[in-house]
């Protein structure tokens, strides 16, 4: 078996080689409920990540794997950089529930992966679009258990505007998000 | 107790001599669970995404930019020897004299009005790929006192599932800074050879580009076997 290259920090300096322009904006080729989704990613500190990489990996509306991409990028893929105040903004279509290979059900969330400066590994996680209590059999929610560090990946919908999404990013400390290893 | 865990290749979350990962590492122990279908899938970037020019980082001004110029080859493989097979690498670096063409880069070095420092390219069918660059310079940082980064090349790579998604950094052999660098020592000794490129002159081109050779093995995940 050969062994894995190690992982490095993306560092500070990576805004204009990755980024692509409206890379916050989710590609798909069918149509879906359109939703976006916006937080801040907070250090230990409480202070804004002003510098971290942040992209989401999804299914389509009807839970099916995004296919090869038609589009000038990969369709379900999202990736942006967070600004000023540690923020971030991701424009896409409500990702359907699906089921693993052993029949368990998912539910509806994106995958993501955060790099930074001070990150010598990438955090990955996964983000609920659906109350607490519609995610009770879902793989990840049963491993977590505690429903205080299971709140921590589930977005509150906006109540005067239901498609605005919002989910904040907590790196270290109170609120810890939970990450994962997969 | 006879259980011994596999070491981790990666560098930990907290990491003292990196100051930067003080407030930032997660305190908690990561979730292990089984990838999602998601997760072992990999976004599909399609063909047209890459341009055959964006692997030569040496040709986007009107004259050549200032440095060594070099070629970088390796292979793409899994931790079964496997090749990752077109699969997008990007690679970023800072100029010959050490600076990023980036706002928050406060260097006070010169700019090379011919080097953008940025390329990608799709690894062929046996997970080949081939960049053309210069070598970038060594630069100071605020870490601590004389700290200077190593001339290093990152690499961004997606692999065959998005469990596999990693970034990283090569490393030119011989840099005496290599010993002072806390980012490239938070990676447990066993693993810091694999950051290191080797000089491989009969992948550069004689009497122009000297050769480099870094080859990346991107794990397979723990709780699903590759390829099954």
């Amino acid at each position: 078996m050969a062994k894995p290259t190690p992982s490095q920090t993306v560092g500070p300096f990576f805004a204009r080689e990755l980024l692509w322009s409206d890379g916050g904006k989710v590609l798909f080729p069918g149509r879906g409920d359109g939703i976006t989704l916006t937080g801040r990613v907070l250090d230990g500190a409480g202070a804004p990540v002003v510098d971290a990489l942040f992209e989401t990996w999804q299914m389509d509306a009807a839970g099916k794997l995004p296919t090869a991409s038609e589009a000038p990028r990969p369709y379900g893929y999202g990736r942006v950089s967070t600004g000023a105040d540690g923020d971030y903004a991701i424009e896409t279509v409500m990702p359907g529930p699906f089921t693993g290979p052993g029949g368990e059900t998912y539910a509806s969330q994106l995958s993501v992966t955060i790099f930074a400066r001070g990150l010598l590994k990438a955090v990955r996680t996964r983000v609920f679009l659906v109350p607490l209590d519609a995610i009770k059999d879902d793989p990840l929610a049963r491993a977590i258990g505690n429903p205080d560090r299971l709140r921590t990946l589930v977005a509150t919908r906006d109540p005067g505007d239901p498609t605005h999404y919002r989910w904040d990013v907590r790196l270290q400390g109170a609120g810890e998000a939970v990450f994962i290893d997969v | 107790m006879a259980t011994t865990l596999e070491p981790d290749v990666h560098p930990p979350y907290a990491y003292a001599g990196y100051r930067s990962t003080h407030l930032r590492a997660p305190a908690q122990p990561l979730v292990r669970v089984a990838p999602s279908p998601l997760e072992a899938a990999v976004p599909a970037f399609p063909k047209k995404f890459v341009a055959e020019a964006e692997a030569d980082l040496t040709t986007w001004g009107k004259s050549a930019p200032l440095g060594e110029k070099m070629v970088l080859v390796g292979r793409v493989l899994d931790e079964a020897g496997r090749p990752v097979r077109r699969s997008l690498i990007e690679v970023w670096q800072a100029n010959a004299s050490g600076r990023y063409p980036h706002p928050v880069d406060d260097h006070d070095a010169p700019l090379d009005p011919n080097f953008l420092g940025k390329g990608q390219v799709l690894t062929d069918d046996e997970g080949r790929y081939r960049v053309v660059t210069i070598k970038p310079g060594a630069y100071p940082w605020k870490n601590h006192a004389f700290a200077w980064r190593p001339a290093h090349i990152h690499l961004s790579l997606f692999g065959n599932s998005y469990a596999q998604r990693l970034i990283t950094q090569m490393f030119f052999p011989g840099d005496p800074l290599l010993t002072i660098d806390p980012i490239f020592n938070s990676v447990p000794d066993e693993g810091r050879q694999r950051l290191i490129a080797d000089l491989d002159l009969e992948h550069g081109v004689e009497g122009v580009a000297l050769g480099y050779r870094f080859d990346v093995v991107l794990r397979g995940s723990r709780a699903t076997p590759m390829g099954a």
